[in-house]
C-alpha cells in the first residue's frame, strides 16, 4: 500500500512541480506572485482540448504548440500588464494578476461553457502494473514530461548565457543593467518561460484531467504552497516543494483520511516556513 | 326631493346593487426562478433553465401534448394570461441566493418563485420567500432538512435523500434473493452538503438492513486526484460502493478506479455526477454497469409516451438555443414538472395572490399520468409540503445508456451483475 | 468642507432605509455597510500596519460559528455571542501572528491563505459544528434581544452602529501611537525596529483589533442570514473579496474601504444581474477586468483617483 501511495503521490508530485517551477521563475526574477498561473494552466488544456477535438492532433505530439503559444501570452501579458505594476506596491501587482485571472477564468466560461470536457483516446492511455503497483499512463507520461521539462528549465537557467543573463536580473537588477542586460527583456523572458512550463503542464494533464474554466484555482494553490515550500525564486526548491507535496498528499489521504489531506499539505507548509522562513531551498 | 337628488340616489342604489365588473384578468403572471447560471453548475443550471422555459412555453401555447395546461393559451382561469419566467444567477453562494430571492420578489415583483438546486442556497432562498410571504417552489434540492423546517410557504416535489438511500437497500435485498453473495458495503462521498447528507442516510439503511459498513470515505470535490481514496477503498474490498460525486469526481473516480484496478461487484451511484450528460462520453466503455438512483430516464418512454414527447421538445429547444441537442435528465425532468405543478396551482387559485396560491398549492393532487415523472402524482404533505406520491428508480448503464433497472415492475432490462472487470 | 460631506454621508446613510423601503436596496445597502466593515478591520492590518492578509475569512467564520454554536448549544443570547466571537477570534488571531509574523511579505500572506484553508477544511470535517451541512438558526422569535428582525430596519442600523464603531476605532487609533508606530512598521521595519518601535507587538495588536471586528461583522452575518456553512464564512474568495474593498478605495485611508464598499457592492449586484442571468459570467468578466485597471493604473484606488482629480482641479 505504501509503495501505490508512494507511486501515485510522486506521479501527481512532478506536475505539481512543473506549475510550481514556472510559478516560482517569474518570482524569482522579479518578485511578483503571479496569481492567473492556475488560469495559464487553464488556457493551456483547453488549447490541447481544441486541437484535439478540431485537427486530431494528440496532445503530447501538440505539446510544442501549446509551450509556444504560451509562453507568447506570458510575454503579452508581460507587456500589457505587469510593466505598468512594476514599481506599484505590493498589493497592486497581487490585485494586477489576480483581476486577470479572474478575468480569464470567466472569459473561458463565456465562450467555451461550463461544460467538462475530457479527451478521448490519446497515445498514453492506458496502465501498466509493476510488482502489484499501478501506474496510469498519461500520469506517468505526464510525469516524465514535467521532470524533462523541469531538467530543461534547469539547464537553460545554469548553463546558457541568457539563463544566466535572468538569473542575475533576478539577483541584482541595477547590477545586471549595467553589464548591459536589458532588465525589460527578462522580465518578459521570464513571464515567457514561466508560463510555457505551465503550458506544458496544461498538455501532459490534459491526458488525464478533465477541462473546464475552474480547472486551474485548483492547481494553482497547491503551486503557490509548492513554491512558498521550496523558496520562492529557487526552481529547484519548487521542484522539490512540489514532489513533497504531491507524497504527502497522497500519503496523508491513504493512511490518515482523504478529506484532510489538503490540510496536511497546508500544514507542512505552515511548519516548513516557520522552521525555515526562506523556504527549503530558499534564496534572498 | 328635487329630482337631481333623487335621481343621484337612484344611481347610487343601482351601483350598489348590480355586480361589479369584474377587474381585468392581468396579462402575464411573472414567475422567478433562482438557479446557479454561471460558475462550476452552470451547466445544470441552464439544464433547468430551458426545461422551465419550455413548460411555460407548453402553458402559454395550445399544444397537443398531455401535460397540465397544456390545451389552451396560458391561464384559463386567469383570462388566458401568459406565463413569464424571470431568471436570477445564485452563483452557488447562498447570499446571492438569498438577495436575488429578495429583488425578485420586491423588484420584478415575481408571484412564486422556484429555486435553486445548491441545498444551501435553496435553504437562504426560501428563507427570503418565508419572510416576504411569497410560495418558492422547490423541485431539486433533495437535502431532507428543507422540509423539516416548519416553513408555511415552502413546497417540494422531489423525493429526498432519504427515500433514495432506502431504495439502494431495498433493491439489495432483492438482488440478495437472487442469489447475489452480498455482504457489506462502503461509502465515498463528496464532503460537501449533498455527499455527507447522503452518508448519513446510507448508513442508518446499512445498519438497519445489516451491510457492515468497511470504509466510509468523503473527499473533497475539489482535488486534483483521487488516488489515496480509492486506494483505501481497494483495501477495505467491499461488495458494494454506494457513491455520492459531482461531474468531475464521478468521471475523475472512475478513471482512477480503472488506474488502480478497483472493481466491487456493483456501484450505487446518488445521481448528480453519475447521471450527469458528461458521464458517458467521457467514459465511454468504462461507465458500464454503474447502477444509479434516478428520479427519471429517457426509458419511461416506453411506458409513457408523454415522456419522449416532451423529451422531443426539449431537443428541439436547445438544438435551437444552444447549437445541440440535449436529452432531459432528472434534473431538467423535475424543474419542468415543477413549473407546471406551480402554474397549476396559479391556475386553480384563480388570483395572483400570495395567501390563494399557497392555499391551492396545499391542495395540489395531480395524477402521475399527467407528469412525466416516475411518480403517482404529487400531494403534498399537510406539515411539511414535501410530495408524498413521489418515488425513485435505478438505472444501470447499459451499452452507453441509462437503462430503468428497478423497481423491476418499471424495468426495461435485467440488471447486469456484478461489474464486469476492467478492460484495456 | 471635509466635515460637511462626511456629515452629509452620515445623515444619508441613516436615512436611507427610511427613503428606500423595499427590501432589495435596504438588503444591497446592508451589503455595502457589511462589506465597508470588513474592509476596514483588514485595512487596520493591511493597509496600516502593513501586513497583507488573504485570510480574514477565518475570523469571519470565527465569529459567525461561535455565536451560533453558543445559541444552539447553550441558548446564549447572539449579543453576547458576538463579543464571545470577538474573543475567540482575538485568541485565534494572536496565535496565528506569533509564528507568522516572522515571516515577511509574500510569505506570511501565503501563510494567512494557508490557515484559511485550513480552518475551511477543519470545519467542514467537524460533525460537532455541522460539518458540510452548516448551521440553521431559527426563523422565529425577533426582536432586539434576539438579535433578529422581521424587516431589515433593525439590520440595518445594527450593521451602521457596527461600522460607525469600527471606523472611529480605526482614526483614534491611526491618530496616536499605534497608527504612527505601524505606519513606521509599514514603511520600513527593520528601521523601526533600530530605533525602538516594538514591531511585534504593535503588529500583534493590528491582527487583534483586526480579528475581531472581523468577528462581530461574522456573527452579524449569522444572524442576518440564519445559515452558516463553509462555503459562505470561510472561503478564500470571501478573504479576496475583503481585500479588494480596501485596495479599490484606498488602503490606508479611513475612507478607503468605505468608498470600495459603496462601489464594489452595487457594482457586483448589477452586472450580475444585467449580465449574469444569461449564465454566461459577463458580470465576473468585467469584475476582473476592473480590478486589474486599478491595479495597473491606480494603484491608490478610488481614494487616489480622487487626489488626483482634486489636483488637477484646483489651479
Amino acid at each position: 500500500m505504501i509503495a501505490q501511495a508512494l507511486v501515485s503521490g510522486l506521479l501527481i508530485g512532478f506536475v505539481f512541480a512543473l506549475i510550481a517551477a514556472g510559478l516560482t521563475l517569474i518570482f524569482g526574477v522579479m518578485e511578483i506572485v503571479n496569481f492567473a498561473h492556475g488560469e495559464f494552466l487553464m488556457l493551456s488544456m483547453y488549447l490541447s482540448y481544441f486541437l484535439h477535438a478540431g485537427l486530431g492532433w494528440d496532445p503530447i505530439a501538440a505539446l510544442p504548440v501549446n509551450a509556444v503559444a504560451l509562453f507568447a501570452l506570458g510575454v503579452v501579458v508581460y507587456y500589457a500588464l505587469i510593466r505598468r505594476v512594476l514599481r506599484a506596491p505590493m498589493l497592486a501587482q497581487v490585485f494586477a494578476t489576480f483581476g486577470l485571472g479572474v478575468f480569464l477564468q470567466n472569459a473561458a466560461q463565456f465562450l467555451w461553457r461550463p461544460d467538462f470536457r475530457t479527451l478521448g483516446d490519446t497515445w498514453v492511455s492506458g496502465r501498466l502494473s509493476l510488482a502489484g503497483v499501478y501506474f496510469s499512463g498519461p500520469q506517468l507520461a505526464a510525469a516524465a514530461g514535467a521532470v524533462l521539462t523541469t531538467a530543461g528549465l534547469w539547464w537553460l537557467l545554469s548553463r546558457t548565457e541568457i539563463g544566466r543573463a535572468l538569473l542575475a536580473t533576478a539577483e541584482d537588477r541595477q547590477a545586471a543593467s549595467l553589464m548591459g542586460i536589458n532588465p525589460d527583456r527578462m522580465f518578459a523572458l521570464a513571464w515567457g518561460l514561466g508560463a510555457a512550463c505551465v503550458g506544458v503542464a496544461g498538455a501532459l494533464l490534459s491526458t488525464f484531467y478533465y477541462v473546464f474554466p475552474q480547472v486551474g484555482g485548483v492547481f494553482a494553490l497547491i503551486a503557490f504552497v509548492a513554491v512558498a515550500l521550496g523558496g520562492f525564486g529557487s526552481v529547484v526548491g519548487a521542484f522539490a516543494g512540489g514532489v513533497l507535496i504531491g507524497v504527502v498528499e497522497s500519503l496523508a489521504g491513504v493512511f490518515v483520511a482523504p478529506a484532510v489531506k489538503n490540510l496536511f499539505v497546508f500544514a507542512i507548509y505552515l511548519v516548513v516556513v516557520l522552521l525555515r522562513p526562506r523556504g527549503l531551498v530558499g534564496k534572498q | 326631493m328635487s329630482r337631481r337628488v333623487a335621481l343621484a340616489l337612484a344611481v347610487l342604489a343601482v351601483s350598489l346593487v348590480s355586480p361589479r365588473a369584474p377587474a381585468a384578468p392581468p396579462a402575464e403572471v411573472v414567475i422567478g426562478a433562482v438557479y446557479p447560471l454561471s460558475g462550476n453548475l452552470a451547466k445544470v443550471g441552464n439544464d433547468i433553465k430551458d426545461a422551465i422555459e419550455l413548460a411555460a412555453e407548453l402553458v402559454n401555447d395550445d399544444v397537443d401534448v398531455p401535460v397540465p395546461l397544456g390545451k389552451g393559451k396560458g391561464l384559463p382561469n386567469l383570462g388566458g394570461a401568459r406565463l413569464r419566467v424571470v431568471f436570477a444567477d445564485h452563483q452557488s453562494s447562498p447570499e446571492k441566493g438569498l438577495s436575488e430571492a429578495e429583488r425578485l420578489i420586491s423588484q420584478e415583483k415575481v408571484i412564486a418563485l422556484m429555486g435553486s438546486y445548491n441545498s444551501n442556497v435553496t435553504a437562504t432562498a426560501s428563507q427570503a420567500a418565508e419572510r416576504l410571504k411569497t410560495p418558492f417552489l422547490n423541485a431539486d434540492s433533495t437535502s431532507p432538512l428543507l422540509t423539516a423546517r416548519g416553513f408555511r410557504w415552502f413546497f417540494r416535489t422531489t423525493p429526498t435523500d432519504d427515500e433514495f438511500s432506502e431504495n439502494f437497500f431495498k433493491f439489495l435485498g432483492e438482488m440478495k434473493k437472487r442469489g447475489k453473495a452480498i455482504k457489506n458495503a462502503a461509502l465515498f462521498y463528496e464532503n460537501t452538503l449533498f455527499g455527507t447528507d447522503v452518508s448519513k442516510f446510507e448508513k442508518k439503511y446499512a445498519q438497519q438492513y445489516g451491510y457492515p459498513v468497511v470504509a466510509d470515505i468523503a473527499y473533497d470535490a475539489k482535488s486534483t486526484n483521487l488516488n489515496a481514496e480509492i486506494q483505501r477503498l481497494k483495501a477495505a474490498s467491499p461488495d458494494v460502493l454506494l457513491q455520492a460525486s459531482y461531474t468531475n469526481d464521478a468521471i475523475l473516480s472512475t478513471k482512477t478506479m480503472k488506474e488502480l484496478d478497483f472493481r466491487p461487484q456493483a456501484i450505487l451511484a446518488m445521481d448528480a455526477g453519475h447521471v450527469s450528460s458528461e458521464y458517458v462520453p467521457s467514459l465511454g466503455k468504462d461507465a458500464e454497469g454503474v447502477v444509479s438512483r434516478e428520479v427519471w430516464a429517457l426509458g419511461l418512454g416506453a411506458k409513457k409516451p408523454i415522456v419522449r414527447q416532451v423529451n422531443d421538445l426539449f431537443r428541439k429547444k436547445t438544438q435551437a438555443g444552444r447549437g445541440q441537442p440535449i436529452d432531459m435528465d432528472g434534473t431538467s425532468a423535475r424543474a419542468f414538472v415543477g413549473l407546471l405543478v406551480l402554474a397549476d396551482a396559479i391556475n386553480r387559485a384563480g388570483s395572483t395572490e400570495a395567501e390563494k396560491i399557497r392555499g391551492a398549492l396545499e391542495s395540489t393532487d395531480l395524477p402521475g399520468e399527467s407528469l412525466i415523472m416516475p411518480w403517482r402524482g404529487v400531494k403534498f404533505d399537510p406539515k411539511t409540503h414535501q410530495n408524498t406520491l413521489g418515488s425513485g428508480i435505478l438505472v444501470q448503464i447499459q451499452d452507453g445508456k441509462y437503462v430503468v433497472v428497478y423497481p423491476f415492475d418499471l424495468a426495461a432490462a435485467e440488471v447486469r451483475w456484478p461489474l464486469p472487470a476492467w478492460g484495456k | 468642507m471635509k466635515v460637511a460631506i462626511a456629515a452629509a454621508a452620515v445623515l444619508a446613510v441613516l436615512l436611507f432605509p427610511l427613503v428606500f423601503r423595499g427590501p432589495y436596496p435596504q438588503h444591497l445597502m446592508i451589503l455595502v455597510l457589511l462589506n465597508a466593515l470588513l474592509g476596514t478591520a483588514w485595512n487596520i492590518l493591511g493597509g496600516f500596519a502593513g501586513q497583507i492578509s488573504l485570510g480574514q475569512a477565518t475570523f469571519f467564520g470565527a465569529g459567525a460559528y461561535t455565536s451560533t454554536l453558543l445559541f444552539q448549544h447553550a441558548g446564549v443570547s447572539p449579543w453576547l455571542g458576538l463579543l464571545a466571537g470577538a474573543a475567540v477570534a482575538v485568541l485565534l488571531a494572536l496565535a496565528i501572528g506569533y509564528p507568522c509574523f516572522r515571516l515577511s511579505g509574500h510569505y506570511f500572506a501565503i501563510a494567512t491563505i494557508a490557515i484559511g484553508e485550513i480552518a475551511g477544511i477543519a470545519v467542514t470535517n467537524w460533525e460537532f459544528a455541522g460539518g458540510a451541512v452548516g448551521l440553521f438558526l431559527p426563523v422565529e422569535g425577533e426582536g432586539l434581544a434576539a438579535f433578529k428582525f422581521g424587516d431589515k430596519l433593525g439590520y440595518y442600523y445594527v450593521i451602521a452602529a457596527l461600522l460607525a464603531f469600527s471606523v472611529a476605532l480605526a482614526a483614534w487609533l491611526r491618530r496616536g501611537r499605534p497608527g504612527y508606530y505601524w505606519r513606521a512598521i509599514r514603511e520600513d521595519q527593520a528601521a523601526a525596529r533600530s530605533v525602538g518601535v516594538p514591531a511585534t507587538r504593535y503588529k500583534q495588536l493590528a491582527i487583534a483589533i483586526s480579528a475581531a471586528l472581523t468577528a462581530m461583522a461574522g456573527t452579524f452575518y449569522a444572524q442576518y442570514l440564519l445559515f452558516i456553512d463553509p462555503p459562505s464564512v470561510l472561503p478564500l474568495s470571501l478573504s479576496i473579496q475583503i481585500c479588494l474593498v480596501a485596495v479599490l478605495g484606498g488602503a490606508g485611508t479611513l475612507v478607503g474601504p468605505l468608498l470600495g464598499a459603496a462601489v464594489l457592492v452595487p457594482l457586483s449586484a448589477a452586472t450580475s444581474v444585467a449580465l449574469g442571468g444569461s449564465g454566461r459570467s459577463l458580470d465576473l468578466v468585467v469584475y476582473g477586468l476592473l480590478i486589474m485597471l486599478i491595479a495597473a493604473f491606480e494603484p491608490a484606488g478610488l481614494v487616489g483617483i480622487a487626489r488626483r482629480l482634486r489636483r488637477r482641479g484646483s489651479p
